[in-house]
Parts: C-alpha cells; sequence; structure tokens
C-alpha cells in the first residue's frame, strides 16, 4: 500500500519547486522551462478527459492548435472586430475549442453513442484530417502557418508593456499552470469527478443509476479542449510561430506519450511527464537524431505493457476524500481464454 | 481424479466469489452441486475451466496440475463444459457446432461419428439446421453432444434443465446417465432441479457463500427435505 | 464517358488496395480483439521490403513473394514480444500498437532516411479497356487483390481452419472451452493479418512514392471502412472499403484531395451515427 503522506508531501514538493526555479537555473533553461510549462497544461487536458473519464483521444493536438491559431489570429490582429487584446486572444483560445469540442461530444455520445475504441479511431481520423485542412487554408496561413505573433503583454492601448522578461513570463506560466491544475483537481474530488470516474469504469451500470453518460462525457471532453486550447494560446505566445504541426496527428500522439509515461489518471503525472520528456528531448535529441523518437516510442510500448499507470502515477496519486474512501484498487482476475 | 484444494477466486467488480472450496469427484462418479443463486457454483466450474482465475488453492486431474492453466488445456486433459446458456454457436449448422467439439482435440480431424447421432437422434434430423432456430431442449442435447464428442472423462454440466420442457429433461438426464455409465465418465452436476439431481448424481455438494458447507446421499435428499430446505429455499 | 470510366478504375483498383489492408485489420479485430493501430507501418514495412530488395539487385516479383513471409515473422514477433502482454486490457492494445507504429516508422525512418523511394513499375505497358487506355500494373493489382480476398474468404468460410476462426469470432471463451488452442489462433492471426498488410504494401509500393508516412495513410481509411462496414462479416468489410475508396476517388477526381478526405471523413461519421454497428453490425470495439 502507498503511503498516503508521500503523494501528499511529493505534490507539495514539485509546486515548490517548480516555484523556486528561477533562482536555480539560467536565463535560457528558465525560459526553456516556461515554453514547455504549456505543454504540461496540455498533458493535464488529456488526463482529465482519459484518466478521469476513460476517453482515449488521439487529436488533443486539435483543441491545442485551434487555440493557437486563435490566439494568434487575434493577437496579430487580423480579425479586428475582436480587438488584438490578450485576454481576448486568450479567452477566444479557451472558449472556442471548448464549444467545438462540446459540438463533437454531443454528436458522438447522444443517442447510441461511440464506443471507447471508435471514438479513439475517429479523433485520431479528425486530427490527420484537421492538419491537412490547416495547410490548405490560405487565411491562416496555409503550409507555412502564422509568424510573428506577439508575446504576453499586459495594459492597454499604446500604454501596455510586453511580457519579455524571463522571471515574470516563468510566473505567469506557473501560475496559470497552478490555476489549471487546481481547477482539474478540485473537479475530479467533487461529486462530478466521482461520476466521471463511474462512466470511466463501468458506462452501462453508471446509466443504470440514472446519470447522463453523453452528457458527462461531452463536458468532460469540452472542458478538456478548453485547457487544450488555452495551453495552446499559452504557447503560441511564447513560440512566436503557429503551424499546421501544431494541430495534427504528431503532436497528438506526443501529448499521448507525455501522459501515458506520467501517468494518465494523476493531473501532476502527465503534468511531469510533459515537462520530464521535453526537456529529455532538448538535452538529447541533438545527440541521438532520429534515434530519439525511436527510443521514445520504445520506451511508451514498454510503460504501456509494463507500468499502465505511468511511471510516476503510483508515487503522485492522492488519496480519495475521507467521503469516499472504501473502493480498492480492483485487480483483474477474468481470465482470457 | 478430479481434486479440488483450497480454491480461491473472484471478479475484478465482484470481489471474492469462492472462499476456498476442497471437493473430490472420482472416476466414474456423478456428483451435484446444489445450493442458491449467487453462492459460486458457476464460478466453481469456470474456475475449473480455467476461465476464472484463481487466487489461491488447486486444481488436480488425474494428478495433473491445471490451476489457472487456459481453457483449451483444461479440455485438452479430458474435461468438457456444458455452461449455463448452453453457448452453441447458432449461426453454424449442428454438424459445424458438433466438429467443433472435436477440431480441437489431439488427432481430432475427423468427421462426427455416428454414435453421437445414435445417441441423440433429433441431432441427426437437424445435422444441416442452423443451430440457433432450434428450440431450448434440442440446442441442449447439441450441447451435449458438442462436449462428449471427444469422450471426455469428467463433464461439467451448469443447468442444463434451464429453460428445457419437463418432458425432456428426463429423457435428457437419462441419456447423460447412460453415457456416464457406458464410458465410465465422471459428471459434475450444477443444478436446482431436484429430479435431475436425483436420476444423474450419488453424491450432493451443498455451497454456500463460496464453500462446500454440507454434503449428502443423493438418494436420501428424496426423503429428507431438511437440507433441501436449509440450503436452497430463500 | 471515357473519363467516367477511368474514375471507375480507380475507384475500384483504390477499392481493392485497401481490402486487402482492411481485411488483415478486421481479422485481428474480429478474433484477437485487438485494434492494431501499427497495421499501416506493416503496410509499410512491406513497401520498403520492395525497396530492401531491389537495392540488393532482387527482382521485384522476388519481393512480392518475400513482403508476406517477412512480415509474417515480423508479425509472430509483435504479437510474442507485445501484443500477448496487453490482450486482457483492451485499451492498452491500441496504445501499445500505437507506439509499435511511432517506433517501427521511426526505426525505417533511421534505416532508410525520410525521403522517398522510388521503385520502378515492373509492367510498364497499358492496356485498352474499351475505349480507356489504362495501365497494366493497376490491373495485375487488381487481380492480386481479388484472388486474395476470394481466397480469405474461402479459408474463412470453405476450410475447418476458417469454421475454428469463426467459432473463436463468435465465442470466444466457448471455443476456448472446447479445446481449441485459442494462443496458437492468436499468433497465427496475427501473422496472417501481418502478412497480408505486408503484401498490399509490396504490391503497392511502385504505384505510390514509399516514404514512412505513407502508412497512416491507408490506416485512417481502413479504419474508416471498418467503422463504415461493421465487423460482423467479411462481406461489411467489403462494402465499407467499396464505399469508402469509392466516394474518396470520385471526390478527389471532380474536387481536391482535401475535399475527398473531410466528405469520406463527413460520410464516415454519418454513417456510424445511423448504425453505430455499421451497415452490418457486428460487435462493438
Amino acid at each position: 500500500m502507498r503511503s498516503v503522506g508521500a503523494a501528499r508531501a511529493a505534490t507539495a514538493g514539485v509546486w515548490l519547486l517548480l516555484t523556486i526555479c528561477p533562482l536555480a537555473l539560467g536565463e535560457w533553461r528558465l525560459a526553456q522551462l516556461a515554453q514547455i510549462m504549456s505543454y504540461g497544461i496540455f498533458a493535464m487536458s488529456l488526463a482529465f478527459v482519459w484518466g478521469q473519464t476513460g476517453l482515449l483521444c488521439f487529436g488533443q493536438a486539435i483543441f491545442f492548435g485551434t487555440g493557437a491559431y486563435a490566439m494568434a489570429l487575434i493577437t496579430k490582429g487580423l480579425l479586428p472586430a475582436l480587438g488584438d487584446g490578450p485576454a481576448m486572444g486568450l479567452l477566444a483560445a479557451t472558449v472556442l475549442p471548448g464549444l467545438g469540442a462540446l459540438l463533437a461530444g454531443m454528436l458522438m455520445f447522444r443517442g447510441r453513442g461511440l464506443s471507447g475504441a471508435y471514438f479513439a479511431i475517429v479523433t485520431l481520423a479528425a486530427a490527420v484530417i484537421a492538419e491537412r485542412a490547416a495547410s490548405h487554408w490560405d487565411f491562416i496561413g496555409g503550409f507555412n502557418g502564422l509568424l510573428d505573433v506577439p508575446p504576453l503583454r499586459y495594459g492597454f492601448g499604446r500604454g501596455r508593456v510586453e511580457l519579455l522578461a524571463t522571471t515574470p513570463v516563468y510566473y505567469a506560466m506557473l501560475g496559470a499552470a497552478g490555476a489549471v491544475y487546481g481547477l482539474l483537481l478540485w473537479l475530479e474530488r467533487s461529486p462530478v469527478g466521482t461520476a466521471l470516474r463511474a462512466v470511466r469504469d463501468n458506462e452501462q451500470r453508471t446509466a443504470y443509476f440514472g446519470f447522463d453518460i453523453a452528457a458527462y462525457k461531452s463536458f468532460s471532453l469540452a472542458l478538456s479542449g478548453a485547457v487544450a486550447g488555452l495551453a495552446g494560446g499559452l504557447f503560441v505566445t511564447q513560440f512566436g510561430f503557429v503551424s499546421p504541426a501544431l494541430i495534427g496527428v504528431p503532436l497528438s500522439t506526443e501529448v499521448l506519450i507525455w501522459t501515458a509515461l506520467g501517468g494518465r489518471e494523476v493531473l501532476l503525472a502527465a503534468f511531469l511527464g510533459a515537462l520530464g520528456v521535453r526537456s529529455a528531448e532538448s538535452a538529447l535529441s541533438k545527440a541521438l537524431g532520429d534515434y530519439w523518437l525511436l527510443g521514445l516510442g520504445l520506451s511508451f510500448i514498454a510503460s504501456v505493457v509494463i507500468f499502465p499507470r505511468g511511471l510516476l502515477g503510483g508515487l503522485l496519486s492522492l488519496p480519495l476524500p475521507r467521503r469516499m474512501v472504501g473502493g480498492g484498487d480492483p485487480r483483474p482476475s477474468r481470465a482470457r481464454t | 481424479m478430479l481434486v479440488i484444494s483450497g480454491l480461491t477466486a473472484g471478479y475484478e467488480d465482484a470481489g471474492i466469489v469462492l472462499e476456498g472450496i476442497d471437493l473430490e469427484v472420482g472416476a466414474g462418479e456423478s456428483v451435484a452441486l446444489m445450493g442458491r443463486n449467487g453462492m459460486g457454483k458457476t464460478t466453481l466450474l469456470r474456475a475449473i475451466m480455467g476461465h476464472v482465475r484463481p487466487t489461491a488453492g488447486r486444481v488436480t486431474f488425474d494428478g495433473r496440475d491445471l490451476t489457472g492453466r487456459p481453457p483449451f488445456v483444461v479440455s485438452n486433459a479430458g474435461i468438457a463444459y456444458v455452461p449455463q446458456g448452453r453457448e452453441i454457436f447458432t449461426d453454424f449448422t449442428v454438424e459445424e457446432n458438433l466438429l467443433l467439439g472435436l477440431l480441437g482435440k489431439k488427432g481430432g480431424a475427423g468427421r462426427v461419428p455416428d454414435a453421437i447421432y445414435r445417441r441423440f437422434p433429433i441431432l441427426a434430423e437437424r445435422r444441416g439446421q442452423r443451430a440457433g432456430t432450434m428450440s431450448g431442449g434440442e440446442q441442449q442435447q447439441l450441447a451435449i453432444a458438442r462436449a462428449i464428442i471427444s469422450r471426455p472423462r469428467l463433464l461439467l454440466l451448469d443447468e442444463p434443465a434451464e429453460g428445457v420442457q419437463p418432458s425432456l429433461v428426463t429423457a435428457i438426464a437419462a441419456t447423460v446417465s447412460a453415457i456416464s455409465r457406458d464410458e465410465g465418465m465422471s459428471v459434475l452436476l450444477v443444478e436446482q432441479n431436484l429430479d435431475l439431481v436425483l436420476t444423474l448424481t450419488t453424491r450432493c455438494l451443498f455451497v454456500e457463500n463460496g464453500r462446500i458447507v454440507d454434503q449428502s446421499e443423493s438418494t436420501r435428499l428424496r426423503d429428507d427435505a431438511t437440507l433441501l430446505d436449509r440450503y436452497l429455499s430463500v | 464517358m471515357a473519363a467516367v470510366l477511368l474514375i471507375a478504375l480507380d475507384a475500384a483498383n483504390f477499392t481493392l488496395a485497401l481490402l486487402l489492408v482492411t481485411l488483415g485489420l478486421v481479422i485481428i479485430f474480429g478474433l484477437m480483439n485487438v485494434i492494431n493501430m501499427a497495421h499501416g507501418e506493416l503496410f509499410l514495412l512491406g513497401a520498403y521490403t520492395v525497396v530492401l530488395v531491389e537495392r540488393r539487385g532482387g527482382s521485384f516479383w522476388v519481393a512480392l513473394l518475400l513482403a508476406p513471409l517477412a512480415l509474417a515473422v515480423a508479425g509472430l514477433l509483435i504479437e510474442e514480444l507485445v501484443i500477448r502482454h496487453v490482450y486482457r486490457r483492451f485499451i492498452d492494445t491500441i496504445l501499445a500498437t500505437w507506439g509499435l507504429s511511432i517506433s517501427l516508422k521511426q526505426a525505417v525512418i533511421v534505416v532508410f532516411g525520410p525521403t522517398a523511394q522510388q521503385v520502378e513499375n515492373p509492367l510498364p505497358q497499358t492496356v485498352t479497356i474499351l475505349t480507356t487506355l489504362y495501365p497494366g500494373y493497376r490491373l495485375f493489382i487488381m487481380a492480386v487483390a481479388v484472388l486474395l480476398a476470394l481466397g480469405t474468404f474461402f479459408l474463412f468460410y470453405r476450410t475447418r481452419l476458417g469454421l475454428v476462426a469463426r467459432a473463436v469470432i463468435a465465442n470466444r471463451p466457448m471455443a476456448a472451452s472446447l479445446g481449441l488452442n485459442t494462443r496458437r489462433m492468436d499468433r497465427m492471426t496475427f501473422a496472417f493479418g501481418a502478412a497480408l498488410a505486408g503484401l498490399a504494401g509490396a504490391v503497392m509500393a511502385p504505384l505510390m512514392s514509399v516514404d514512412p508516412q505513407m502508412g497512416v495513410g491507408f490506416l485512417i481509411p481502413a479504419f474508416l471502412s471498418i467503422l463504415v462496414g461493421g465487423t460482423g462479416s467479411l462481406l461489411g468489410t467489403v462494402l465499407g472499403t467499396t464505399l469508402i475508396a469509392s466516394a474518396g476517388t470520385v471526390v478527389a477526381s471532380v474536387w481536391t484531395q482535401i475535399a475527398a478526405q473531410l466528405v469520406v471523413f463527413g460520410l464516415a461519421i454519418v454513417v456510424i451515427r445511423l448504425f453505430p454497428r455499421g451497415l452490418t453490425g457486428g460487435r462493438r470495439g
């Protein structure tokens, strides 16, 4: 049995470490980490919809990419009706993919609904098409994407200041990550979270109890889409550039790997999975070249086979609120024939 | 021949169902398992067959350890299974169903032997018919025929009277009992129907909460209702 | 008129090539309840077998025979090393095979580089069909696909092995209870599905630019065919691939490739909204 205290201490320790990072890291590394932080938020969005609700989404980058494009279009002033403020940009980056996910969810889950495997396949196909469509749509820059996306700004009109110094940017990103983490964790531990996990573990039985399965799934997908969109919007302010690569299969696959390696059922584990893999990639990919992705793919297989809960899932899994204690970890015992 | 000791097993969503079963079935012997629903009788058969993985205990057959072995290994060791609900292949013909009882066995390529059709004449008539179109009783006969076609030494029968008209139940019991006598086949029967238990078995075990709690000669059940009252009435 | 005939021939050509890929996928799913996300890469490996053999000076026809054999062996290995360990965790089979897909694709990049390879057309002649000139090699592909599809149907519906396979699909636990060796079936099934994908890749290689991304280009339409056709019978697979491939070919020829993909995807979504089990029913994934 894992120790309850250890998970709490590890969780607190992780956030503390992230808070004092600016003291220890150099300018460049800190900027790097701030950028990766948006991938961490992205991974949490997947951990929520997949780990908590059981919806394995192979097209999560559609939401991330939509958020990134929305942010870029608005802050570059390409949608004059909406102004060019970063707040409006982030709002659009969150709301647009959220609404899209809600619609898609209602379309897919209403009525007899789409089963888990079919959902995975449909989202994969959607990601392939989204990437190709984005690279053929001239308004959003087609194949080349949109360049020179401005960084985060605060203030208004002529008086506004671009947020360029690394440390404030880092703390802005950390704040966003912390806020998303807090929100999702709160939801996870609320009765809604319990219902979502019930849907994940046994959809039919949950339906017998009178829960509206389609509504819960759509809600989860919508929230996850909104968070992924926010992550995309934040990402593009630092990266300065958005291209169809942000919306397609490769990035959807990457976030899946981060989340699976970290731990699909634990938000912080997924977050650290993204940070860890991304940091390792920036450190190693030059030296390893094409072997990096090969190694990543193989370790992904190994972790799925050997550690289905991810490398950090067990360590960082917080105890459930007291009202829900009692349900143990079920061990499958039915034999495959 | 079949020796089970301390068998413990369960399902992921229902917890432990078998809590240490000890039981023996001798060569040629026919034994009944009785008890209320949900006491673990079906799970016990499924655990013997290898469909449920035991968490503790052992299943041996002729001294060979079969604990946790996959069903096809158990079947090839000489144990045949007629599950609850029969589970015949409804889209296949009667003959194809019977053939499938042979194809997995060593040297079992051949064809359906006539002896089977002599035991179950109705199946000979229905040979080319889709199995799903037959009546419940005919399907039950097919399921039993499919199980015994490979001449197993132990037959696990789960509620064979369910959904079968009473006149046929007697006939089926007589057929199984004849096969058991002629071929020295043991039977482990899960059943609520007293007539069937009386015709087919010599010994009866009572299951409660995943344990075997009592036993009796089957014939004693005819006159003495106390055991049935204690373990079967709800 | 000639243009219509040409589109019809192209549609038939794509349908049959897609059918080869989809058959393997559907058989693996039906028998093993495994969604093989790496199927596109097995197709890819088939195509690269041709590249490799031709580089070594071998002929295309040798490669065409070698590809399914090599892929059958690869399939056995993959089943033994990966798939076997995740059978009881359905969603994890999707993840593990997706990991395989990434790794195989990347291994190809490591060995052959990311750029496209050319395979020479072994039958450059054209054939006149009614009023239209049509490439002979495309007709060859269609013949191969028809033969293989018929062979697979024969194997499934006319042989004892096929009877056993269908029994495993219909009721796996009962089939095992009858002593049918489901473990061996799993191995053989995966090897057979891999061999079909490998053959499809090899036979398509001369028509495509052989590059590491070509697998996913076939995987998606193959999956959509299964969603549309259902997993109930092999005929559903035929129906699904025909619909997906024909719709794609027709829209692409009158409009653009992107429009074709959008239309096909939309069509698939509409069909699975109306028929969640596909047009011919069957077990749900």
